[in-house]
């Protein structure tokens, strides 16, 4: 209650009576008026009545104390019993809030961003949505997980309360990749460096070591038992150019209670296979006319380092003069097909011709070659047909195509066979006529005449012969052109063709690019407006190929068919709906691909865990406590502890704030006018009395 | 070649129209006009199958016909030679129509020049670059570096560069010490015919690396050799093997036809091999790097 002025005359005004109040006073106590201070005091309060005091008095309310609940329900929370809780948590604490009279209660769900649990940022939103002064608490319902610990603030205006999910012997494996390269030189070990990490309280029956299966591409799996809780260096060798994928998946712990989840124990890396510079040996049997066609294309491919040797003169040929003023070596047949020939990506035997400058020892040792994975290349010239050729060597046991001797010397266009049009190697070679257009390929003029051994794959054909044959020996690969004028496409004859493209992926295909394989599955990961997808091409050789079946990060599989494309493609695709490890398998080839990261963030770390919340909640002076441990009691708080243990169990305090809100302003004259004019008149009547013969009062008789 | 025949002619002729139009697309389907749906015997010169199917030198003809004659005995005395001493062994000597065959399955062409010679047609040229490009070796003889010391030492003067002016030959300079052509078979200082006077020309190397064959192109091949000293002469033989030409007396006369073949030889293998022998030089150095140390042989 205040009291306030409502003037009737100007404030000046008012302030020049009290002066001429005061005046007045001063000049009748100076003549020695009896009545002086009763005449001063009228004019005060004519000046005080004038200047209108009236009483002020607000009406005020009480407000209701406001409690934040922030529950988290990123996915990490689905985890174990962790919803149960959280749900039953939740309903307790509202039905305890809501009994309490003069609470409010507000509620913030925390759903899954891509990068984690943001609890910090939704806690700084709600606080900041409420007035500090009202706020009596703040309950966190979370399993303490979050991912944006660094925008915490230092305390908040209420206590916090951190209820944590989770139960006490909780427990998590998880792989962690410390460190992987993003290159590495085919058929060179690289080293990925990585940790299997347990957390919580580990069953002692498995703790100690884990189980990893290493699996690159899909192919064989690898299994290495380590040791946990330490770095792990793992030799992982990249077999081919493009990208090798990786996948390394921890063998189920096993263990009672079960670990909580086995998402986090899978990673897919990749690693892009680079090619250190290829060995290509390239053996002429004479100088000819396509021997130039090799060396441009080898000497123009920078990742070739082309050993080329040629007979420029055999050795029953023999012309007098001095080897000083002779250009010619010794072909080192030793070095090359005994000493070093595992160093070779590919040997070329172009028109070789047996002079007997090979002894069968090498073939033998070149077979072996190819055998233990190597790669051979044979361009046929006329002297295939006579007792000269390759395959009447050791060599020709692998051959996969045998002279029968006849030699075609007329014009022909080479096609694709039935195979061919589906094979990498020469499918969609430019010109071909594959793709319905007229083929424009220039002719060739010599073929030799060959039957082709079961398992020979005939790729190309001339007058309806085979004219280039692929086959697969052992671990390695031979391919055998049956004719030597593949440098007429070169040159130009009749249009020509695509002579560098044929020859480049027939080596290439050799040495084993993945791009060139005849059965392979790849998969692309595309986002589009549908959501991410994966886009599966199946290259194969044969006529139809069954459905793909993908298995989804979360174990779900589906089946998807996979349609025809272009001739030996197949293609479809499937929806990828959440992050993690995708699992294609197809016809016993198996892809894995990582759509985002192969654990997603809220999988890193599973075990509940009050480390990063416990500064704030111990500087705000809340508590922390298990929700497996029971349900706490709520407490109205005016000061002191915030927390505590009662009787019945955990209680958690909210202040009391007693805020209250203004809701409006009365004024009340402090006198009714009539009342300032009988004060007015009593005080003058009174001087007037003492002044006067009366003498009311006998002390002021004269 | 000489007797080429008329569908071939259409057809050549039809695939060299399309050579004129320049453009991708366009030539493309002259090329399948030209070839056809398929092949006939016909429509292919046996003589070019046999060029195609076995190494043959060629040579181009001028119109003169002792010059004609000269250059068919001198590359059929050097096609002997090949046999003889090399795994080449060539086929019958080719003289080649520039305005009428296709050359396409040539590797080496030999080119004696002189006044009498009309320019081919534009068509010919056309032929010819694209089969430069696509690694041909063109031999120009101007046959006259005998009085070559009285006439501007240079290729470029006289009826070769009339001749060669519309073709897309690149700079040329003198055969360096270390260029390939001195070593593909046997080592040469001199490149002697009839005449051992004259300078040789093959395409300078770019400025820009040390090697002598640095040019990107066709692994960096010369595609031309021009020199005047009427080769064809000094390799010419008649039916029973004798040489035609006398080249001085006695046994510096020998040793000259010796070495004229050996260059001959030389040419030979520069066109088959390219610079295969300059990678020789590099094997060792190749061989060391797959990490083994011993010599090669």
């Amino acid at each position: 209650m205040s009291i306030g002025f409502a003037p009737l005359v100007p404030i000046p005004l008012i302030w020049a009576m009290v002066v001429i109040a005061v005046i007045v006073a001063g000049f009748a106590l100076w003549r020695g008026l009896a009545g002086w201070a009763l005449r001063g005091l009228a004019l005060a309060v004519l000046a005080f009545g004038l200047a209108g005091p009236e009483w002020l008095r607000a009406d005020r309310r009480a407000l209701d104390d406001i409690v934040i609940i922030l529950d988290d329900r990123s996915a990490s929370q689905e985890l174990g019993e962790r919803k149960a809780q959280t749900d039953a948590a939740l309903t307790h604490l509202e039905g305890r809030i809501n009994a309490m009279p003069g609470m409010a209660l507000r509620r913030v769900t925390l759903g899954d961003d891509p990068d984690g649990t943001r609890l910090a940022h939704a806690l700084n939103r709600a606080i900041a949505a409420e007035p500090e002064a009202r706020l009596a608490g703040i309950v966190l319902l979370s399993d303490g997980q979050i991912h944006d610990g660094d925008a915490l603030p230092d305390t908040v205006p209420a206590p916090l309360h951190l209820l944590l999910s989770g139960e006490p012997d909780d427990w998590d494996r998880r792989l962690v990749i410390e460190e992987a390269p993003g290159y590495g030189l085919i058929g060179e070990a690289v080293e990925i460096i990585l940790r299997v990490e347990d957390q919580g309280v580990v069953p002692p029956e498995v703790a100690g070591q884990a189980g990893l299966q290493v699996n690159i591409d899909g192919g064989a799996e690898g299994h290495v038992t380590i040791p946990t809780g330490v770095s792990f260096r793992l030799p992982v060798t990249p077999r081919h150019g493009g990208a090798n994928v990786v996948s390394l998946r921890l063998d189920p712990p096993g263990g009672q209670p079960p670990q909580l989840t086995p998402r986090n124990d899978a990673a897919a890396l990749t690693i892009m296979g680079v090619r250190d510079r290829l060995q290509v040996l390239l053996v002429s049997g004479e100088p000819h006319a396509g021997l130039r066609s090799w060396r441009n294309l080898l000497k123009s491919d920078a990742s070739v380092d082309l050993i080329h040797f040629t007979i420029l003169r055999p050795p029953e040929k023999f012309d007098g003069v001095p080897a000083d003023e002779l250009s010619l070596i010794a072909f080192p047949v030793d070095e090359l097909f005994t000493r070093r020939i595992d160093d070779f990506d590919l040997i070329i035997f172009d028109r070789y011709r047996v002079r007997g400058i090979l002894p069968p020892v090498y073939f033998d040792n070149i077979r072996r070659y190819v055998e233990q994975g190597g790669a051979v290349l044979v361009s046929s010239g006329p002297e295939a047909v006579g007792i000269e050729g390759l395959s009447m060597t050791p060599l020709g046991a692998i051959l996969p195509a045998r002279p029968t001797g006849g030699l075609i010397e007329e014009a022909f266009r080479p096609e694709l066979s039935a195979l061919g049009k589906r094979h990498p190697v020469t499918a969609s070679l430019p010109g071909a006529g594959s793709d319905g257009a007229e083929p424009r390929w220039g002719p060739w003029l010599r073929l030799i005449e060959a039957e082709v051994r079961p398992g020979g794959q005939v790729v190309l054909e001339g007058l309806g012969k085979p004219l280039l044959i692929l086959d697969r020996v052992g671990e390695g690969r031979v391919a055998q052109l049956m004719s030597d004028q593949v440098w007429l496409w070169g040159h130009d004859l009749a249009g020509g063709g695509p002579q560098r493209e044929l020859l480049r992926r027939i080596a290439h295909w050799a040495m084993g690019e993945p791009e060139l394989e005849e059965e392979a599955l790849e998969i692309a990961i595309v986002a589009g407006d549908a959501g991410t997808m994966l886009h599966i091409n199946r290259h194969t050789l044969a006529d139809g190929v069954g459905p793909a079946r993908i298995t989804a990060p979360d174990g779900t599989a589906v089946e998807v068919t996979l349609t025809p494309d272009r001739p030996g493609l197949f293609t479809g695709q499937a929806p990828a709906p959440e992050d993690g490890l995708y699992r294609v398998e197809q016809d016993g080839l198996s892809r894995l691909v990582a759509v985002g990261p192969a654990a997603p963030r809220e999988f890193e770390e599973t075990v509940a865990s009050p480390d990063l919340l416990a500064p704030l909640v111990e500087a705000s002076g809340g508590g922390i406590l298990h929700l497996a441990d029971g349900l706490p009691e709520l407490r109205r708080i005016r000061g002191g502890a915030a927390h505590g243990r009662g009787v019945a169990g955990p209680w958690l305090g909210l202040v009391e704030r007693g805020a209250e809100t203004v809701t409006g302003m009365r004024a009340q004259p402090l006198l009714p006018a009539a009342g300032w004019l009988i004060v007015l008149a009593a005080l003058m009547l009174g001087a007037w009395l003492i002044e006067g013969r009366g003498r009311i009062w006998p002390a002021y008789r004269r | 070649m000489r007797r080429t025949n008329a569908p071939t002619r259409r057809a050549i002729l039809a695939g060299l129209t399309g050579y004129l139009v320049g453009s991708a697309g366009p030539r493309a389907q002259d090329r399948g006009a030209a070839v056809g749906a398929g092949f006939d015997d016909e429509d292919i010169d046996p003589q070019l199958i046999a060029a195609a199917g076995q190494f043959a030198l060629a040579h181009v003809l001028t119109g003169d016909a002792d010059v004609d004659a000269v250059a068919r005995a001198g590359l059929h005395g050097l096609s002997m030679q090949l046999a003889a001493r090399t795994t080449v062994e060539p086929g019958p000597v080719l003289g080649i129509d520039l305005d009428h065959d296709d050359i396409a399955p040539l590797s080496v062409l030999y080119w004696p020049v002189g006044d009498a010679q009309a320019p081919p047609s534009a068509r010919a040229y056309l032929m010819l670059d694209r089969w430069l490009r696509n690694g041909g070796l063109l031999v120009v003889d101007t046959r006259d570096a005998d009085v070559a010391g009285l006439l501007p030492q240079s290729a470029q003067g006289g009826p070769a560069s009339r001749l060669l002016a519309p073709l897309d030959i690149p700079p040329l300079a003198p055969v360096p010490a270390d260029h390939v052509l001195r070593r593909s078979y046997y080592l040469l200082d001199s490149f002697p015919g009839r005449y051992d006077a004259g300078t040789v020309w093959v395409e300078a190397a770019p400025e820009n690396t040390g090697h002598p064959l640095g040019g990107a192109r066709n692994d960096g091949v010369t595609p031309v050799i021009i020199g005047g000293n009427s080769w064809a002469e000094a390799w010419a033989v008649d039916e029973s093997g004798l040489p035609l030409h006398a080249l001085g007396v006695g046994f510096e006369a020998g040793h000259q036809r010796e070495l004229a073949y050996r260059f001959g030889i030389n040419l030979v293998m520069l066109a088959l091999t390219g610079n295969y022998k300059s990678d020789q030089v590099h094997v060792q150095a190749i061989l060391d790097r797959l990490g083994q140390q011993e010599a090669a042989p």
